[in-house]
């Protein structure tokens, strides 16, 4: 079974936060207003940090993508009571909306803040992609274009598209990317197999350093970052 | 010694004006939680830094108070204090309501509450290793053992009684250990992550319930006509003082054991951040000082008045306490990178006090005293002491009411105008 994982050359990313807007436009996550955005009530699923260090003249900003980290060991899949959110064979964190109670504790215990809230109705005239994806068969647990309000989402590294091209016997990682990955102009996102030797990202991570967010959680996240 | 109980007759005008204004609270409260279940939970102040409000800090609080109750009986039903029987039965139906209420308060908490039983699908449908899932037994069985207690009280068997009462104990403290665990386990939250956290909750809880019961006990003796006996209230006073001491250590430890570790800032914030006027007032002043300082000062000590100011001052204080581990306690930003997060990512988290999150909160609580004052109607709670009858009813009311003011206030006439 593959391993999904995900590796970021932070050297190549500009912060265009093109990620961003392909993963809204992609899994129809609600855009939010500004006041929710400045209130924190707005869903992402990927987001794109500007860390800061030192003064003005000698500063240095990082840009960080992140999308959820899909960690190994996911402190959201221990809390969560209803089985709502679960690790797939293949590694991948996914929550289940159907499942899902809102009891929000999930959203307290991740440490990289990757989990929204739904704290209203989606307007549907928000939605880019009113269709759900192809046919109902590959869908498996993604009857869901139209969430509900009080329920969690996060980012499921485009599932979707990986179970399609599995199924159809397309290479993950070259032919079918998630959208964030897709999306990105500088192609600084790769994705792919961690445990498969001959992929591309197993060979980024045995050809340069490479970090991980918080480690220091023992969380094990699939999400790797290659230093500038 | 044998009491005989009645239950009140409940024509009075009081009490049917007492009924009519928590019927309309609780109305109320039902029809802000009908529209932040059709809207959304965007009607509170929730958000994704700070996800949990006013429901779950009501929820801790109550258990807390409840387990308050519980005890008090056990004073009598397990350990034989006669003193205290007038009040044993009422004491335990209030723990009964009030752990209804907590998980009345988790329920509105959910985003889709209507799949709240969920949470009772114990190893069916439940992962068992989230605290939520070990705390639905907890107080799935805490409410059940409440009741059976209540039961077995009622039908007279005193052995029975004692033995339930023992179990009932022994699970209350299960329940608050476990909803300390559901804080103290999320390594996420640094101010949160301790292994004391558990064991302060249970202090925490102690220590608001003898105060409850201070307050409630004093106003029950006082509006009947009778007067406290100062030997009970300084004994009162001096449980509640050991009680104060140990609460007091462990806050201490944990937030010692917090600025020691090498991730401080979030107790750093906790401690001398925009809202540590709420932990240095109520939690310190309210919850220590002021009490510590009436009762450890020989001359006023075992007076009923000062002693009942310093279990008032405690009920306050731990009300505040709670709040601030549950708001501003995960407000502090996560550091996901080092160096200094620019804009909203980074930006400290802020819980706006929204009117339909208090109104339900209200309403959670007026409905709790709604359901305790038609119990003392329909259930043989009261002694059959004339003067005691009224009196003793509403003490344990504005106990419950401790943070109520405005519907206290308004019972409390009603009560007088009886």
């Amino acid at each position: 079974m593959a391993r999904w994982g995900m590796v970021i050359d932070l050297d190549k990313c500009t912060g265009c936060q093109s990620c961003s807007v392909a993963c809204k436009a992609e899994n129809n996550v609600p855009h939010g207003s500004p006041e929710e955005h400045e209130k924190r009530q707005a869903p992402f699923w990927h987001k794109v940090i500007a860390v800061s260090n030192g003064t003005y003249p000698t500063v240095k900003t990082d840009l960080i993508p992140m999308p959820c980290m899909h960690c190994d060991d996911a402190p959201c899949v221990t809390v969560c009571p209803a089985k709502a959110t679960y690790r797939r064979e293949d590694g991948i964190i996914i929550q289940n909306f159907r499942r899902c109670i809102g009891c929000k504790y999930c959203i307290v215990a991740c440490p990289y803040g990757a989990r929204s809230f739904n704290y209203r109705e989606p307007d549907d005239e928000e939605y880019h992609r009113p269709d759900p994806p192809p046919e109902r068969a590959d869908r498996g647990i993604w009857p869901f274009p139209h969430r509900v309000h009080g329920v969690v989402e996060k980012c499921t590294f485009c599932f979707h598209r990986i179970d399609k091209a599995v199924k159809e016997g397309k290479k993950v990682g070259e032919e079918v990317l998630p959208a964030c990955a897709e999306a990105c102009p500088t192609h600084a996102i790769s994705f792919g197999d961690l445990d498969d030797p001959e992929s591309q990202v197993a060979r980024l991570l045995a050809s340069r350093q490479s970090l991980r967010l918080r480690e220091e959680m023992g969380t094990s996240p699939k999400v790797f970052y290659l230093p500038k | 010694m044998t009491t005989d109980f009645v239950a009140l007759e409940g024509k009075s005008r009081g009490y049917r004006y007492l009924i009519a204004v928590l019927a309309i609270l609780a109305l109320a409260g039902f029809v802000s939680f009908i529209l932040s279940y059709i809207q959304g939970h965007q009607l509170f102040g929730g958000n994704n830094v700070i996800p949990w409000g006013m429901p779950i800090v009501l929820t801790i609080y109550l258990i807390g108070l409840s387990a308050g109750s519980l005890i008090l009986s056990s004073l009598t039903y397990v350990f034989g204090k006669e003193e205290y029987r007038p009040i044993a039965r009422m004491a335990v139906f209030l723990a009964i309501v009030l752990i209804f209420g907590a998980m009345l308060s988790i329920a509105i908490d959910l985003g889709r509450p209507e799949k709240f039983w969920r949470l009772f699908m114990f190893f069916y449908m439940n992962n068992m290793a989230s605290m939520f899932a070990i705390n639905g037994i907890l107080y799935g069985g805490y409410f059940i053992i409440s009741l059976v207690y209540l039961g077995i009280i009622f039908s007279g068997n005193h052995r029975a009684s004692r033995i339930t009462g023992i179990i009932a104990v022994g699970w209350a403290v299960l329940v608050h250990m476990g909803t300390g665990a559901i804080f103290g386990f999320i390594a996420a939250r640094e101010a949160w992550f301790s292994p004391i956290k558990p064991l302060e909750f249970l202090a925490a809880a102690l220590t608001s319930g003898v105060a409850l019961l201070i307050v409630a006990v004093t106003l029950t003796l006082a509006l009947s006509g009778r007067e406290l006996k100062k030997e009970m209230a300084a004994s009162l006073g001096r449980l509640l003082t050991y009680f104060i001491i140990i609460l007091l250590v462990l806050i201490i430890v944990d937030k010692l054991t917090h600025l020691y570790s090498p991730h401080r800032e979030a107790t750093l914030y906790l401690l001398t951040g925009q809202y540590s006027w709420i932990f240095w007032g109520f939690q310190i002043g309210l919850g220590v000082v002021i009490p510590l300082v009436i009762l450890f000062n020989p001359r006023i000590n075992k007076t009923v008045g000062w002693v009942v100011t310093a279990a008032a001052s405690v009920v306050i204080g731990v009300f505040f306490e709670r709040y601030y581990l549950v708001i501003p306690g995960a407000a502090y930003p996560m550091q996901y990178y080092p160096g200094e997060i620019q804009g909203v990512w980074g930006a400290t988290g802020s819980f706006p006090l929204t009117p339909v999150e208090m109104v339900l909160s209200v309403g959670i609580i007026a409905f709790l005293i709604f359901i305790f004052v038609m119990g003392l109607k329909y259930l043989e709670l009261l002694p059959p002491a004339e003067p005691i009858k009224e009196a003793v009813k509403e003490g344990e009311e504005e106990a419950e009411k401790a943070e109520n003011t405005a519907e206290a206030s308004e019972g409390q006439k009603d009560k007088n105008e009886q």
